[in-house]
């Protein structure tokens, strides 16, 4: 593993001595030289007239002109030498590798991957750029629709509607309907919205963050979300650290006072699932003088508190959309780039034997993901080593061990099995379909 | 031990992506030194072959002070042309080596980093999908798109726009019926298309035949010439083809009997724009699909679960109460029938502007510590229907002490005790992460995963 780190570094370190080589432009003195020597000939001869001087002037001409080309060339030579060299770097510690590119299943459905990309952007905030790719997508569809080229992309499209009730109006007939899909001028109101409140807690106001959730409470509470208290909390640990800390203008409602103030006012809603939390925020006042050396220093420590909330703001932002927190475009390339080695790998050994993928549904190699690339749990059945699905779901039987259905129908004999993990036995109506 | 193994960069292999990255760069300082190196040599020849001619003609009288000074104006043209050429191919090399440089400095981030849980490893993978955002912009001819990307990332030395542009246009300019710019660039890398035995020259000298043939009787003179100069000396290689050609003598442009019809077809100039591509393509060493298509079809399928497009399924039957949970006696006809009916209820209850907000989310994570699936996420939902769903050999759980609820749904038992917590509900009671039934704790079971 670090052969292969050293690997790199090596390549890189020769590549950068690369640019310590001589280049082109360092022909350009003896071009000039040349050009210099035959004007000054021209002029000589010019400005006489006389055959004498010329066969003589053209004679005295030839060797310099020569050593000049001459050095032209070693010039050329060492620029192309270099140019060798990184070449045969690259070869040796970065031989290239052909990609997969033979079953590109991506092509036919360009207007999925552009519409992935918009959303990408305007997710990102890049709402300029956003814009410039829909009207460059839809204008290169629509004239390719015009001249009837696209069918591949208009099937496309017939699907996405009926999966994409959520979004897609009823517009059948619409051609570019995968992009107007997107209904992208409402997602990027939203975005701006969501960036215009980022940066607001960014710069430790809170307000536009709490009101936002306040308006969808109801959302959130049935979420299991507790941002709104959790905002409301570091506003009051905000407001209680006075002035000197926060910045805001020393007045009645700011500092110590204003944050109990602040606490009547708006703890009063959480009371019922925060008690404990709020008595000790509101407790905390009596060790005011040294919170630091008291028991409320974790609590009351802003350091990541800004931040954190952020990431939980943008998080529950994003799930109301129907979205998720982190790019899926990102976490796809991403995971795409740690998995390509084994689909490569699984590709020339296939490739080689002359056989084609089988399995319809499930690849044939294993492409190992980290802990953080995990979105649903996995059961892999314990006897019959294979992944559970839709129409072989995990099951539970009474000793409350988990099977796929199919192995427990192979296990039983009648209507009784016997748990292969255990010395217990049950019947097949006791064993319950579980949802992971 | 295993997932530290999977968060692990392998550099030999963690690059594949970005092999075109850093090896165009190399090629074009060739494709630049060669296009220089061959009229530099011819120029700088004939400026010595005439230097020595008139030094020689002026020795023996042959040639006058006046033709003298003539021969060197002549030659003071050449090399102040050379001088001009010069400087371009110096400051497209400076650029390259920009180019270069600037790519190695972003690998060498990576070249830093030994694990992708690294926190600097999120920012050098955005820039990576930026660049193969560009790069798939690029290929599929949204230039400005892609423009305004490098611009707003400040990334355009690690980005091959100049490339993709010359291409587009050449590309286009096929398109739309014209041969010139194709036949220009064909001339410029003569002897490397000859090395990978590309017959693109030989189709665009095909099509000006064809059109010359289409443009009337009169024509055919021309035609016949053309095919002469340019068509013939391909009979050894392509003779079917060249057979082909002077078949077409016979035809006219509205005849329907093949070949000759798909040879006067309009759609012969999509086939041309596909061939210059592809040589354009293989000539520089670039993979002939963006890059992002393949990272795509590879990413989605490794993310991708058979959870992550049953949702819709499994949230009808949650939501379906009074339907009995039959268990393994379910005959598969009766999976099948309770299973359409979840989905037609599913969809009959989905209203097609129901906010994205709805209690049963449209994609079943509504819990709180769960984050939404990449696959399941809108963005790629539709998308990751046409690939495969990893394959795994051992289970992954992203909870342990599973408890089983009556409704059939499993969580964590720690979830479940911190969503009861954040709930405010009374002690033994804990409540379903995604339906918000709530059940009492006696209700539940251990389940255990072998």
């Amino acid at each position: 593993m670090d052969g292969a780190k050293q690997k790199l570094e090596t390549l890189l370190d020769e590549l950068s001595r690369a640019n310590n080589l001589p280049r082109l432009k360092a022909a350009a003195h003896d071009v000039d030289r040349i050009i210099d020597l035959l004007s000054e000939a021209r002029e000589q001869i010019a400005g006489t007239m006389d055959s004498h001087t010329a066969s003589l002037t053209m004679t005295k001409l030839q060797n310099p002109i020569k050593t000049a080309f001459d050095k032209v060339n070693d010039s050329l030579k060492a620029a192309s030498s270099a140019h060798k060299k990184v070449g045969r770097s690259l070869d040796k510690h970065f031989p290239l590798k052909p990609l997969p590119t033979d079953d590109d299943i991506m092509e036919q459905h360009l207007p999925l991957i552009n519409r992935a990309i918009a959303m990408h952007l305007l997710r990102e905030g890049q709402f300029g750029v956003a814009s410039t790719f829909i009207n460059e997508t839809q204008a290169k569809h629509l004239t390719a629709a015009s001249s009837g080229l696209d069918e591949s992309m208009d099937e496309d499209e017939d699907e996405e509607e009926e999966e994409q009730g959520d979004y897609a109006g009823p517009h059948a007939d619409n051609k570019h309907s995968s992009l107007a899909s997107l209904h992208s001028q409402e997602l990027q109101e939203r975005f701006a919205e969501m960036y215009s409140i980022l940066q607001h807690i960014k710069a430790h106001n809170l307000l536009p963050a709490i009101e936002w959730a306040r308006a969808n409470s109801s959302e959130l509470e049935a979420r299991g979300s507790n941002l709104e208290f959790e905002l409301t909390k570091l506003q009051y640990i905000w407001l209680f650290k006075g002035p000197a800390v926060n910045g805001l203008p020393d007045d009645e409602r700011n500092g110590q006072s204003g944050a109990l103030a602040y606490a009547r006012e708006h703890f009063r809603r959480f009371q019922a699932r925060h008690l404990r939390e709020i008595q000790q925020l509101v407790s905390a006042m009596v060790f005011a003088p040294n919170l630091a050396d008291s028991p409320y220093s974790a609590t009351f420590s802003t350091d990541n508190a800004f931040d954190d909330v952020a990431s939980s703001f943008t998080r529950e932002f994003c799930s109301l959309l129907g979205l998720s927190a982190e790019s899926p475009l990102y976490l796809a390339v991403t995971a795409g780039a740690l998995a390509l080695p084994q689909l490569m790998k699984y590709t020339l050994a296939t490739r080689s034997k002359g056989t084609e993928w089988t399995t319809a549904n499930e690849l044939p190699f294993e492409t190992p993901l980290p802990e953080s690339m995990l979105f649903h749990s996995i059961f892999v059945c314990p006897v019959s080593k294979e992944q559970t699905t839709e129409d072989n779901p995990p099951m539970v039987i009474p000793c409350g061990h988990m099977l796929a259905k199919e192995t427990l129908q192979k296990l039983c004999k009648g209507n009784r099995f016997k748990c292969p993990y255990c010395p217990s036995e049950g019947v097949l109506k006791d064993a319950r379909r579980v949802i992971l | 031990m295993a997932d530290l193994e999977a968060a692990r960069i392998n550099h030999d292999n963690h690059l594949l992506l970005d092999q075109p990255c850093l090896r165009l760069p190399y090629e074009l300082l060739r494709q630049n030194f060669r296009s220089f190196h061959v009229p530099f040599d011819k120029s700088s020849n004939a400026v010595k072959d005439l230097l020595k001619e008139t030094a020689n003609g002026s020795l023996n009288g042959k040639t006058s002070p006046d033709d003298v000074v003539k021969n060197l104006d002549q030659m003071l043209v050449k090399m102040r042309g050379l001088k001009r050429k010069l400087t371009t191919a110096a400051e497209e090399e400076d650029r390259l080596y920009r180019q270069l440089n600037a790519r190695i400095a972003h690998l060498r981030e990576l070249a830093n980093l030994n694990t992708v849980d690294d926190v600097k490893y999120e920012g050098w993978s955005r820039q990576r999908l930026d660049r193969l955002l560009v790069d798939y912009m690029l290929r599929h001819g949204y230039d400005s798109s892609a423009i305004a990307l490098a611009d707003e990332r400040e990334m355009k030395d690690l980005v091959d726009i100049d490339t993709f542009v010359t291409m587009s246009k050449i590309r286009k300019s096929l398109e739309g019926g014209e041969v010139q710019e194709a036949l220009a660039w064909c001339n410029e890398n003569k002897k490397e298309l000859r090395r990978m035995q590309s017959s693109l020259e030989f189709m665009l000298r095909c099509q000006q035949y064809i059109d010359m043939m289409r443009s009337g009787p009169q024509a055919k003179m021309l035609a016949i010439n053309h095919a002469k100069k340019y068509i013939y000396p391909y009979a050894d290689t392509h003779p079917q083809e060249v057979r082909n050609m002077a078949g077409l003598l016979a035809y006219m442009p509205d005849t329907d009997i093949e070949p000759y019809a798909s040879l006067y077809s309009p759609a012969r100039w999509e086939k041309l724009a596909a061939t210059f591509v592809e040589a354009y393509l293989k000539l520089l060493n670039l993979p002939m699909t963006p890059l992002l298509h393949i990272a795509l079809s590879s990413g989605l399928s490794a993310l991708k679960t058979p959870a992550c497009h049953s949702n819709r399924q499994t949230q009808a039957q949650a939501r379906d109460k009074d339907q009995p949970t039959d268990g393994a006696a379910a005959s598969t006809s009766a999976t099948t029938t309770s299973s359409s009916s979840a989905s037609a209820s599913a969809s009959a209850s989905s209203p097609p502007n129901r906010p994205p907000h709805a209690h049963y989310h449209p994609h079943g994570t509504a819990s709180l510590t769960t984050r939404v699936c990449p696959i399941c996420s809108t963005e790629l939902n539709a998308l990751a229907r046409h690939v495969r769903y990893a394959h795994h050999s051992k289970s992954r759980l992203l909870e342990h002490d599973l408890m089983l609820l009556p409704n059939g749904r499993l969580y964590g038992k720690a979830r479940l005790d911190e969503y009861a917590a954040k709930s405010g509900l009374a002690p033994g009671k804990v409540k379903d992460l995604v339906t918000g039934e709530v059940y009492s704790v006696d209700e539940l079971r251990k389940v255990f995963v072998t």
